[in-house]
């Protein structure tokens, strides 16, 4: 193969008809910078989902009521977990190492002094810092005692400490929360943010206190839990289904009152989700390939045609049909890897624009999608590039050299 | 059929060629039986007014085209019904074509346009032939330049260089002065008669007389048949 030859051929072209061929390739590039720039994005959110859910804990699941659609769901009674059920839970359950129950206030109203912020609230067991990985840096978790009496003490997150523009100095001083005086016992460490909430901004009760502060919520008491190893995670659900389904007296051809959620299925959820980013850019590289395979077919036949002559004269001097199949190739796949080239550097330059957002994930373009892009524009530049390669080989060398 | 040409030294043999074309519903006979015979080391003019058959006629002989009937032997061996490849490869190794209206790469210089044939006969130390060939035209310091950087003559200087490179058997020249002034026309076929003294073959198709002239054989053509073959005994230039 004459492949050094062929290279500089085509690019002695480009080099003589730049403006034609850089639309030629607008297609192409359109196609590989949106590969490069989705598949890195999506990449970096799963990179980050996954390191989310770890931090959230190890081997955590969750629990809460849920009333299930459509007919079944009418013929149930009350739906939801009570202190019962996490009794048994605790009890009944030899899969899980530890259970919370975790009641939610989204907003409540902290005040201290004469600032007010509203602030999501959690009353959950002190067993809830270890399950979602949640230490406390300075003071104290709530202890036995705080849950057993209902005290009316919190540990804060540090966001919380921010938007007060306070100090560590907080701890052993008190707030209102919702009206009510409450002493901070200690703060919890740094987690960072994700997606752009702060995870630092929570306030942590004792879940006797919420029920008491929010009795409306008592039937969307929820479950934090943590399975005993890695092992055990679908032995743990499958106990928790059976326990709370025997519970709740449910017969085997009533679904479930209720959801379990493991830190797995999040994540496959997430997965699903990133699909369906998958197929809208599959659509989109689709019609741009095939948008830029046109426009290269397009320009390598007028190519064929101006240069008829030139191959009448490559057929004179002794080019085989497969030279100049070769040589014409050459040119639509140099073309098209061009467009690939500057994809690669768009998609690399896009990937970093979109980085720059304060809310957004680390991306970083991974190797493989590199080779992805070259491979699609150069199968591109190949496919589209027959026709007129082969409309140029099968010339006949007096016709092409006579050609005016 | 024998295969293989009287062993006498002929070049080129045809035999009864017969060429047609279909010009939408007539057939067009461009050559009706020639015979014709060329020595290796023959200087032959092919002469005809224009539509007499001697474009076709130069286009079989350079295995750039078939012909509809008729044996032809070159160097000895039967190549009228050769595959595409086959041809191609001959018109590489054995075929030197020099066109009237040059026919060069526009944007490679006189020497990248004299290693064209070798590229594509995969030749080891191109470079080198090319730059032999190019000094045998006289052309030794012209070789970088782009064929717009060139005169005419120069020009068909660099096309007979890119003919020769490959040491071909025969020459074949397609009027080859038809777009250069008398003097440099002149100069090259001064250049031709040159090569002829060092033992080329070379076909040339012409309607000048004064280009005939120097050729030591002159074959006429009228509507596609031999008119008359005679050697140039007064070959001049």
């Amino acid at each position: 193969m004459l492949i050094l030859p062929n290279v500089q051929n085509a690019l002695d072209q480009l080099r003589s008809h730049k403006m034609r061929s850089v639309l030629t390739i607008v297609g192409i590039v359109i196609a590989v910078t949106s590969t490069i720039t989705v598949v890195s994005v999506v990449q970096g959110f799963a990179t980050y989902v996954s390191g989310f859910l770890k931090g959230m804990g190890t081997n955590a699941m969750w629990v809460w009521p849920e009333r299930p659609p459509g007919e079944a769901g009418k013929t149930l009674g009350r739906v939801e977990l009570d202190l019962q059920d996490l009794a048994a839970v605790q009890r009944g359950c030899s899969a899980l190492r530890l259970v919370s129950p975790l009641i939610m206030s989204q907003s409540a109203t902290l005040r201290f002094g004469r600032d007010e912020l509203t602030v999501p609230v959690e009353g959950v067991s002190a067993e809830y810092h270890a399950i979602r990985n949640l230490p406390v840096g300075v003071g104290r978790p709530f202890a036995a005692m705080d849950v057993e009496g209902g005290h009316h003490v919190c540990v804060l997150g540090r966001e919380v400490l921010r938007k007060l523009n306070l100090d560590e100095g907080l701890v052993g001083g008190t707030l209102l929360l919702d009206g009510r005086r409450f002493r901070v016992v200690g703060l919890l460490d740094e987690k960072g943010s994700f997606l752009g909430n702060s995870l630092d901004n929570i306030v942590l009760i004792p879940y006797t206190t919420a029920l008491k502060m929010y009795p409306q919520f008592r039937r969307r008491m929820a479950l934090a839990a943590q399975a005993a190893s890695e092992k055990e995670v679908r032995e743990a659900r499958s106990q928790i289904v059976n326990l709370l389904r025997r519970r709740h007296g449910l017969n085997p051809y009533q679904p479930n009152d209720f959801q379990v959620r493991t830190q797995d299925e999040i994540l496959e959820a997430f997965h699903a989700m990133s699909l369906v980013a998958t197929v809208v850019l599959a659509g989109i590289v689709g019609i741009s390939l095939l948008v830029g395979g046109v426009g290269i077919m397009n320009v390598m036949l007028v190519s064929v045609t101006e240069r008829t002559r030139e191959i009448g004269l490559r057929m004179a001097v002794g080019a085989r049909r497969r030279d100049i199949l070769a040589q014409f190739l050459t040119e639509a796949t140099v073309l098209s890897l061009i467009g690939g080239g500057l994809g690669i550097g768009l998609g690399y330059g896009l990937s970093w624009l979109v980085s720059l957002h304060p809310k957004m994930v680390d991306i970083t373009v991974p190797g493989w999608v590199v080779i992805l892009g070259f491979g699609i524009s150069a199968a591109t530049g190949v496919v589209f590039g027959l026709i007129p390669a082969v409309k140029a080989a099968l010339l006949n060398p007096i016709d092409a050299l006579r050609h005016e | 059929m024998n295969d293989r040409a009287t062993a006498d030294d002929a070049l080129i043999r045809l035999e009864g060629i017969v060429k047609e074309y279909p010009m939408g519903m007539e057939t067009v006979r461009a050559l009706r039986r020639v015979d014709l015979t060329v020595r290796t080391n023959e200087f032959v003019a092919v002469m005809g007014s224009s539509g007499s058959g001697k474009s076709t006629l130069l286009n079989i002989i350079g295995l750039l085209d078939v012909p509809t009937s008729g044996e032809y032997w070159l160097d000895g061996r039967n190549v009228a019904r050769l595959s595409h490849s086959e041809l191609a490869r001959l018109r590489g190794r054995q075929i030197g074509f020099v066109f009237q209206t040059f026919e060069l790469l526009p944007r490679q210089t006189a020497l990248e346009n004299v290693q064209l044939p070798l590229m594509y006969s995969r030749t080891r130390g191109r470079r080198q032939r090319a730059v032999e060939a190019l000094r045998r035209v006289g052309l030794a310091d012209r070789m970088a330049h782009r064929p717009n950087q060139m005169s005419g003559g120069e020009r068909q200087r660099v096309a007979v260089a890119r003919a020769l490179v490959q040491q071909p058997s025969l020459l074949l020249a397609d009027e080859p002065t038809g777009n250069l002034d008398t003097q440099t026309g002149g100069e090259i076929m001064q250049l031709f008669v040159d090569l002829h003294a060092s033992g080329q073959t070379i076909v040339i198709v012409t309607h000048e007389p004064h280009v005939a002239r120097c050729c030591g054989r002159i074959v006429r053509l009228r509507d596609g048949q031999i008119e008359s073959d005679a050697p140039n005994e007064t070959a001049s230039c």
